[in-house]
């Protein structure tokens, strides 16, 4: 290993750590938002389902980067709180990843046959455990690879966090660079890890649509 | 009201022409980051598509390589890592932009390849074309037909993307508007002006891929992929 | 015999938009009755039974069932499907769940069973339909004729006072239809109410106490059973009957 990165390797570890407890509680809270949101659209209650249809149409036509800049500078300057960067990047990546998701669970959801959902309903269960006990466990088998698709995409876009100063993985490398100018070699290192922890994640993706995928 | 603060758009609307330009920029980075990764696509895609076994292991090489490394990084590569070529920020933005992207468009048009029935090919084979023929005037215009959502979903993600060249100094959207925060401190005002902007940049730029010939035509088209 | 029928329909109407699938349907369906319901395809057969467990609704008529109207609001849905089984012509076995689960949903969260009570009233059924082997085995691993007798097992679990069937062997190879239909000719001899929508002329003859013939959304005729086959009262079922018989 290059000099450079054994000297700063505590350092550029903290880093990597940032990354990834930055990655798992926005693949937590973005799951969870994306499930309720994309739900809400499922169903189609009225009022909510709009707001929700509003909310991702926006975030999705907003780049990341843009949003971040909004969680950490302009709410804020707009309701008068104060946030730290590592705050407003996690915000910022659950409302971003969680808009995405919603659409995929929600084209998951509407991908279960509606004769399916007679059949459910034909037994005596009622609609929300029809939508607990046969839709959402189906949807959810059937969207693995597209929601695995987000996580990886997320993953690489907490680089983006440190734009405004979170010293993840990307924050940490540049600013090892700063200080002993060694672009290459630094840039060569971050690549690698983001590539390692990204084709894991795909390749995690994978194996569980492969073993737990529905078969007709 | 739950908030003391006061709106003002006067700032904004005076930094007008600063907008104008970053909006330009915008447009001008992505499309040729644009038109390269349609190129880079096409070889890629068609290589991976391809009965060429060492075709497919480059191909495949090349899409996991620059989809799993985040494009901040690819844009880091050509301004700081490759400083030595003295490229401009500009070519820089498009360079990482065009292989981050290329790879995604790559697997788009593999897949729509690979969904057009091989008896397709045959069938007009069969009828005297050459293989190039063929390619041209059945599988490919068929192809198109069933990728086009995939692709006006990748362009509009590559529109969003470009706004990571203000990093390096790029002077486009967010770029100026990072630059009129900083003089106005009108903040909830520019970057909802520019989050505005960016949504109609990309509903056109969709519309647009819509547009092609015979996209539209297959409502049932598949999305492929949701970048 | 009680005076409530277990099914009464009068002048049912139902429209999708400006088509109108049903117009002006009734009948009446007692306890213990077979009754096959047959037509051309198209003349609301399907629809109609879909009313019955209010899978579909309908703007004006009455349905009851055991006296409670299937479209009033005050209506328990649920409940009142629980009460009344359905199965389906392409199964609709809940594709990520094994045999046992889906023969013990419903019983668990609609009937309130306690688990233990759930997978051994599955697991006796299975053996009822000749599946007993079959308990751990996925939807996706079974034939269609299997599957079909899955699902059979799946309503009968709630103990219905009547079942719904809805083409249940049109989508069957023609080897497999058999083993469908010797699960309902038992359910039938034990005295289960059942309406089968259904061109199987051979199990309604030997079965069916009454047949049930629908055309463009109308009841056309309501026989029964040997009446229906040796002398049909209109021209469009003895035409329909000629067709069916000799293809």
């Amino acid at each position: 290993m290059p000099d450079v990165i054994i000297q700063n390797l505590p350092y550029l570890l903290r880093g990597l750590w940032t990354t990834i407890d930055l990655s798992l509680w926005t693949i937590l809270g973005g799951t969870i938002l994306g499930l309720v949101v994309g739900t809400i659209r499922f169903v189609r209650i009225p009022v909510l389902g709009t707001l929700c249809m509003l909310f991702i149409e926006f975030i999705r036509g907003t780049p990341l980067l843009v949003v971040l800049l909004i969680t950490y500078f302009a709410l804020p300057a707009l309701l008068g709180y104060h946030t730290t960067a590592y705050k407003a990047a996690l915000v910022g990546f659950v409302l971003f990843i969680g808009a995405y998701l919603a659409e995929d669970f929600r084209s998951g959801l509407r991908s279960v046959r509606p004769s399916l959902i007679q059949a459910g309903l034909a037994t005596g269960l009622n609609r929300w455990q029809v939508l607990r006990f046969i839709v959402v466990p189906q949807a959810i088998r059937s969207v693995t690879p597209a929601v695995f698709n987000q996580y990886v995409r997320l993953v690489k876009f907490t680089s983006v966090a440190s734009i405004i100063g979170v010293t993840e993985l990307t924050g940490a490398g540049l600013l090892v660079n700063a200080r002993q100018f060694h672009p290459v070699t630094i840039l060569a290192t971050i690549a690698v890890t983001y590539f390692v922890l990204c084709y894991a994640l795909s390749l995690i993706g994978r194996a569980l649509y492969a073993r737990f995928a529905v078969k007709t | 009201m739950l908030t003391n603060y006061r709106f003002d758009w006067g700032p904004i609307w005076a930094a007008r022409d600063l907008i104008a330009s970053g909006l330009m920029m915008t447009i001008a980075v992505s499309l040729v980051a644009l038109a390269i990764s349609i190129v880079i696509g096409l070889i890629v895609g068609g290589g991976a598509a391809s009965g060429s076994r060492p075709a497919r292991v480059l191909a495949g090489l090349f899409v996991e390589t620059m989809r799993n490394i985040p494009l901040l990084i690819h844009m880091y590569v050509w301004y700081m890592a490759l400083a030595f070529l003295r490229l401009p920020a500009f070519t820089c933005a498009v360079l990482g932009l065009s292989l981050y992207s290329g790879a995604y468009v790559a697997e788009v048009v593999r897949t729509g390849i690979g969904a057009v029935r091989r008896d397709q090919f045959q069938a007009a084979l069969a009828t005297g074309l050459t293989r190039f023929q063929a390619m041209r005037l059945v599988v490919y215009p068929q192809a198109l037909r069933m990728i086009a959502p995939s692709l006006a979903s990748l362009f509009s993600q590559l529109i969003k993307d470009s706004s990571l060249a203000s990093v390096i100094a790029v002077s486009e959207l967010t770029y100026q508007a990072g630059a009129i925060d900083g003089q106005t401190f009108r903040t909830f005002e520019v970057y909802i002006t520019i989050s505005l902007l960016y949504l109609v940049l990309v509903t056109v730029a969709s519309q647009l891929v819509m547009l092609l010939p015979g996209a539209r035509s297959e409502a049932s088209s598949a999305r492929f992929v949701d970048a | 015999m009680s005076d409530v029928p277990t099914i009464e329909i009068r002048d049912l109407h139902k429209s999708y938009g400006k088509s109108s699938v049903l117009r002006g349907c009734s009948m009446t369906v007692r306890r213990g009755e077979v009754v096959v319901v047959c037509g051309p395809s198209g003349s609301g057969k399907s629809t109609l039974i879909k009313c019955i467990n209010g899978l579909e609704p309908y703007q004006s008529g009455s349905i009851q069932v055991e006296g409670i109207e299937v479209g009033a609001k005050a209506t328990d849905l649920p409940r009142l499907r629980s009460r009344i089984g359905m199965v389906f012509q392409h199964f609709e076995l809940y594709p990520h769940m094994s045999v046992l689960d889906n023969i013990a949903l419903a019983q668990i969260y609609a009937l309130r069973r306690s688990r233990t009570e759930a997978y051994e009233r599955a697991q006796k059924l299975l053996v009822r339909v000749g599946l007993e082997d079959k308990s751990g085995a996925m939807p996706v691993d079974l034939s269609g004729g299997q599957q079909q007798r899955v699902a059979i097992a799946r309503a009968l679990a709630l103990d219905p006072q009547a079942i719904l069937f809805d083409e249940p062997t049109s989508a069957l190879d023609p080897e497999m239809i058999h083993e469908v239909l010797q699960v309902m000719d038992e359910l039938a001899s034990e005295g289960m109410t059942m309406v089968v929508v259904s061109h199987e002329m051979g199990f309604a003859r030997r079965v069916a106490d009454r047949v049930v013939f629908m055309d463009a959304g109308k009841i056309v005729e309501d026989a029964v059973s040997e009446e229906f086959f040796s002398t049909p009262r209109t021209p469009r079922a003895a035409e329909f009957l000629s067709k069916i018989l000799t293809h």
